[in-house]
């Protein structure tokens, strides 16, 4: 940022974001008055349609951190970032631009000094190649989306009045401003017929975007699309009587058109005042989920119910039919790069918690807010804006989430996304045989031993008095690792074996055990935690490594012999943030010790002779 | 298929009771790093390494290393995770730790910190992951041996410049990338109950490596592997996504794995295949939804191994410990073919396994809402989609009798089902003698130089 002021002369362009979108409103008016060439009027409304487009681009991205936005000033001089624009396009474009050199005379057509050629060149890579990149896509996706080929060339004019719509639907500023009566007005247009839509995109589509390639493209991406934008539409399965209006309007922009808006943007206004504002009191109560089935009501709510019910058939439509994914004819490859910050900014978006149920993980994130999905959505919203681009004739809105439900993940394409695969060439290159790590195992002189006939044997069936008993279990489990030692040899340490199971506890008092015991078993959570932040506090002697393995061969081993004796029902070895309840409380362990330590001790100390009886016995 | 409690101990083990080609024993390497154990994500964390060393801890005392050759992985450098891995990426993760301060920009920007937290000796935990299945890959090339297992790998969320779902380092991208040196086309398999999204995006542009993953889709993380994400530009059509529902069992799983996967492996004929076991699609887990046993859940190893190409077992998911250790367990043994006891040896994490101390994890009663309409659809559209599949260049295309229905034989059959596309079994010996390489190295020779003879029309 820094550096980008400098160059630029040292003119601040540190402009608060709100206020520059309005400053550049304004600015498209008073441009009005220099038009050069005879202010015609086509490019005239070009240009209005430039400045009403911008803001709305800078809205939508500024949010992303990528840029700067505007005023901009070069040499002190105002850009007229229009004219810029579309000297670039007569050119053919930033890359030819560049490739031919022509900055100088694009920075001559602008009346400016040579020497602030750079700076323009700046000004263009830095806001409007992007921008440019932006409209392409949209307009593309426009397209896609209609699957409509009736425009050509020839629809350069356009009447005022479906600009005028066109420009109120793209620029939310002043929707938001005008409230409910541009709605209202906009709704009386409505009904116009898609085509007037489709024209006004190819309008845009052929002014702005006039260079030979993109012309290309855009009549390419058409024609694939033709057939499947009609499937699609006919996928829809949403019945707009149902809905009170039409509840695709959030992802289907002609659906959109097709039907009056009016009662869905009261919805829309509803939801989004509750996104901003979740702790306001409503003036009619949420109804428990459970009860939404049911609900039949007309208000908001159950607008809002019906919306959801026809988004989700929608989307179980679309993702049972056989057609190729429309996101995916989105991803054309020349829009890679831009595509991959898209991409990027929806994994931001929807990079969930994986350790809990989607329900649960908002839940627990809101609990004193309102309550179950709605509320997930509600927060989605409020997070991502979606209310606010809801309206606008943006790609994104397709793809923006209703609830985790609807929610739909695109795979990120580019090259910071894939891993360079090499071409098959057929010529072998050898691996380093420092990856075949240390053999640990077979044992050089082990050859004989393979005959051995316990490959995949269970457990014998024992004759302990107290069969199952903890000790039993301890005895058989300790006569085991025994058996295992004097089979591995050295390889019992070299897997690690000599740290797993109870043995561990042979390095710990019986004072630091209790200590740990009581921590673990502690009923406060937060002194749970603290505890394995910073574990020497109250073991001072123990490293953090001990204290897991402990945990894991000594403690948990304790609460699942518990468990398994006194709540078969109920065991659980893997919630180690709740309470381990009953596993310190003395009448527990009584019931997992039965007879007794004493039988134990003994047991652990017969172990010899018991081995040999169980080596007649077999 | 019926426990026997006192499974037969013949020679060899109660090896599996099949005659056939898929009676032959492999040769299996398997990689344990001791200290895996050890790495702890943090308190109340579903991830626990610590199920790795319960895992080795039965393998062993069912004693199944008997058939195997068992290494300790070497720890995979910066310099080799960068190679799928961002630069910046990996500085990070090998600079972090919990007690440097951490800049809050870069947790965000790699997204560390909640499902994937900096935790004390993170990075050596990444290297050794990624060190066993760059090694199991090496193992493979080599020939040394047919089936490769690395518990501690399977970590298919982690990106290239960002961690994802308690993944750091994909060390799957970096084992395939190194049996990519010797082998055309690599297939990869993913049966956790997430998507493999990691893998896919990395590979989703190449017809090199088909990616097929079987989740759980729709509102489940993370999101992705949709049945219409295919794949882009030459790896169009090299991405299959089987969405799921919650309550998967057995049945119903088997009924879209083996056909679609034999499918795939008709028409794509990988050279080589690495599977994902993921242990969260067993039922109970923690964090799954499906419904699926040990035996199920196994059985994708089983089938994939009858196939006989150079295969990469890895681990994965799997948040209930005690099914894990379980579930990898019996996967080793299908691997070295040996078909272990229910009842538990008694072992160091015996308690861990009440109470009822047995090998196979039961199914509940969940309701399954995968309707069979539902999974009728799916395994259409996608052998649709695989079929749409160019023929593998230089080999002619065998044309194969319709499999689009589910296999009907009983489990026992299963195994005897000869899917001896790359070599013959006779002359095959899986002893892990210096025969068996030799012999696997002119294998290797012919599938470079003769594809047509690699695969020989008597399947089926």
């Amino acid at each position: 940022m820094e550096e980008w002021s400098t160059l630029l002369n040292g003119s601040s362009l540190d402009c608060p974001r709100v206020k520059t979108v309005g400053t550049f409103a304004g600015n498209s008016c008073s441009f009005g008055n220099d038009v050069e060439n005879g202010a015609d009027r086509d490019k005239h409304k070009e240009r209005s349609l430039f400045y009403n487009l911008f803001p709305v681009y800078l809205k939508d991205n500024c949010s992303k951190g990528s840029l700067l936005p505007l005023p901009v000033l070069v040499n002190g001089h105002q850009l007229d970032l229009y004219k810029l624009f579309s000297i670039v396009k007569e050119k053919g474009g930033y890359t030819v631009v560049s490739k031919k050199r022509l900055w100088g005379s694009v920075t001559q057509e602008l009346d400016l000094n040579l020497k602030v050629c750079p700076c323009v060149k700046l000004v263009y890579d830095k806001y409007l190649n992007d921008f440019e990149r932006w409209l392409k896509q949209i307009l593309e996706e426009n397209i896609l989306k209609r699957g409509n080929s009736g425009c050509d060339g020839d629809c350069k004019w356009l009447p005022l009045d479906v600009e005028k719509e066109f420009r109120g639907l793209l620029c939310p500023n002043l929707r938001e401003k005008d409230g409910d009566e541009l709605v209202k007005s906009e709704s009386n247009k409505i009904e116009k017929d898609t085509d007037l839509v489709n024209s006004v995109n190819c309008k845009t589509d052929i002014n702005l975007l006039e260079t030979k390639d993109q012309n290309n493209k855009s009549e390419g991406v058409q024609h694939k699309d033709d057939d499947n934008g009609e499937k699609f539409f006919n996928g829809v399965k949403v019945d707009p009587t149902t809905l009170g209006a039409e509840g695709a309007e959030k992802k289907s922009k002609s659906r959109k058109r097709k039907h009056k808006r009016e009662p869905l943007s009261g919805m829309i206004i509803w939801m989004k005042h509750i996104a901003k504002y979740p702790l306001d009191p409503l003036t009619q109560p949420i109804p428990k989920p459970s009860r939404w089935k049911a609900y039949k009501g007309q208000d908001f709510f159950g607008q809002f119910l019906r919306t959801r019910e026809a988004l989700s058939q929608r989307q179980h439509q679309e993702s049972n039919s056989g057609l190729p994914s429309l996101q995916k004819q989105k991803m054309h490859p020349a829009m890679y790069e831009d595509h991959a910050s898209l991409g990027r900014h929806a994994t931001e978006k929807v990079r969930c918690c994986k350790r809990l149920p989607p329900s649960v993980m908002c839940k627990s994130r809101n609990e004193n807010r309102l309550t179950g999905s709605l509320h997930m959505e509600v927060e989605k919203c409020s997070l991502k804006k979606t209310t606010k681009t809801l309206d606008i004739l943006t790609a994104k809105a397709i793809s923006e989430p209703y609830g985790s439900g609807s929610l739909e993940k695109q795979v990120s394409v580019g090259p910071r996304f894939q891993v360079e695969v090499p071409e098959w060439t057929g010529v072998v290159s050898e691996s380093e045989s420092k990856w075949l790590g240390t053999l640990t195992w077979p044992l050089k002189h082990d050859s004989g031993r393979t005959t051995k006939t316990d490959l995949g044997k269970g457990r014998h069936k024992c004759s302990c008095e107290f069969h199952g008993s903890v000790p039993c279990v301890r005895f058989h489990i300790a006569e085991n690792r025994m058996n295992l030692k004097l089979d591995l040899g050295s390889v019992f340490y070299q897997w690690g074996f000599d740290g797993m199971g109870e043995e561990v506890s042979f390095q710990w008092t019986t004072e630091e055990k209790k200590k740990f015991k009581d921590i673990m078993s502690s009923n406060v959570p937060p002194q749970n935690k603290c505890f394995w932040s910073n574990p020497s506090k109250y073991l001072p002697n123990k490293t953090r490594k001990n204290l897991v393995s402990y945990y894991f061969n000594v403690f948990l081993i304790h609460l699942r012999s518990y468990q398994n004796r006194v709540t078969p029902k109920n065991v659980d070895s893997d919630d180690d943030e709740g309470q381990f309840g009953s596993v310190g409380d003395s009448f527990g362990m009584e019931a997992v010790k039965g007879p007794g330590d004493t039988i134990l001790e003994c047991s652990l100390s017969e172990q010899c002779t018991d081995v040999d009886y169980w080596g007649r016995h077999n | 298929m019926g426990m026997k409690e006192e499974s037969s101990t013949e020679e060899g083990g109660a090896s599996l009771a099949s005659v056939g080609a898929d009676a032959k024993k492999r040769r299996v390497t398997y990689f344990y790093e001791p200290s895996i154990g050890d790495y702890y994500y943090g308190q109340g964390h579903p991830m626990k390494p610590h199920r790795i060393r319960m895992a080795h801890n039965l393998i062993v005392h069912y004693s199944l290393h008997r058939r195997m050759e068992i290494n300790r992985p070497f720890p995979a450098s910066p310099d080799d995770i960068r190679r799928f891995h961002s630069d910046d990426y990996v500085r990070f993760l090998s600079s972090v730790s919990p007690d440097t301060l951490l800049d809050s920009r870069h947790l965000k920007r790699f997204n560390v910190g909640e499902d994937c937290p900096v935790f004390d000796g993170l990075f050596d935990f990444c290297q050794a992951s990624a060190g066993g299945s760059i090694g199991a890959a090496v193992k493979l090339n080599r020939g040394d041996a047919d089936i490769a297992i690395n518990w501690a790998g399977g970590l298919h969320h982690a990106k290239k410049s960002e961690a994802s779902g308690f993944c750091y380092v994909n060390d799957i991208v970096l084992g395939i990338l190194e049996l990519l040196k010797l082998h055309k086309r690599v297939l990869y398999v993913d049966i956790d109950v997430h998507h493999g999204d990691g893998v896919e995006e990395a590979f989703y542009t190449t017809d090199r490596v088909m990616t097929v993953s079987f989740h759980k889709f729709g509102d489940f993380f993370p999101g992705t592997g949709h049945i219409k994400d295919i794949g882009v530009g030459s790896g169009k059509n090299y991405a299959v996504n089987v969405p799921l529902n919650d309550g998967m069992d057995d049945e119903s799983f088997r009924g879209l794995f083996r056909p679609i996967i034999q499918k795939v492996m008709e028409v794509y004929q990988p050279e080589a295949v690495v599977l994902q076991c993921g242990a969260d699609s067993l039922s109970g887990d923690r964090l799954g939804c499906f419904n699926l046993s040990v035996r199920g859940h196994a059985d994708c190893l089983r089938f994939l191994r009858s196939f006989n190409v150079p295969l990469m077992v890895l681990g994965g998911g799997g948040y209930t410990i005690r099914n894990v250790a379980r579930c990898w367990c019996y996967e080793t043994a299908v691997a070295v073919g040996v078909e272990p006891d229910n009842k538990l040896p008694y072992n160091e994490y015996y308690e861990y396994f009440g109470p009822d101390y047995t090998l196979y994890v039961d199914p509940s009663n969940m309701e399954n809402l995968n309707t069979p309409k539902d999974m009728e659809k799916i395994r259409n559209m996608l052998l649709e989609q695989i079929s749409r599949l160019p023929h593998v260049p230089g080999v002619p295309f065998q044309t194969m009798p319709p499999t689009l229905e589910v296999p009907e034989e009983e489990e026992e059959d299963m195994d005897r089902r000869p899917k001896l596309r790359k070599w013959d079994g006779e002359d095959y010996d899986s002893d892990p003698d210096e025969d068996g390489k030799a012999i696997s190295r002119d294998i290797v020779d012919d599938m470079e130089e003769e594809k047509p003879e690699v695969y020989p029309s008597s399947c089926c």
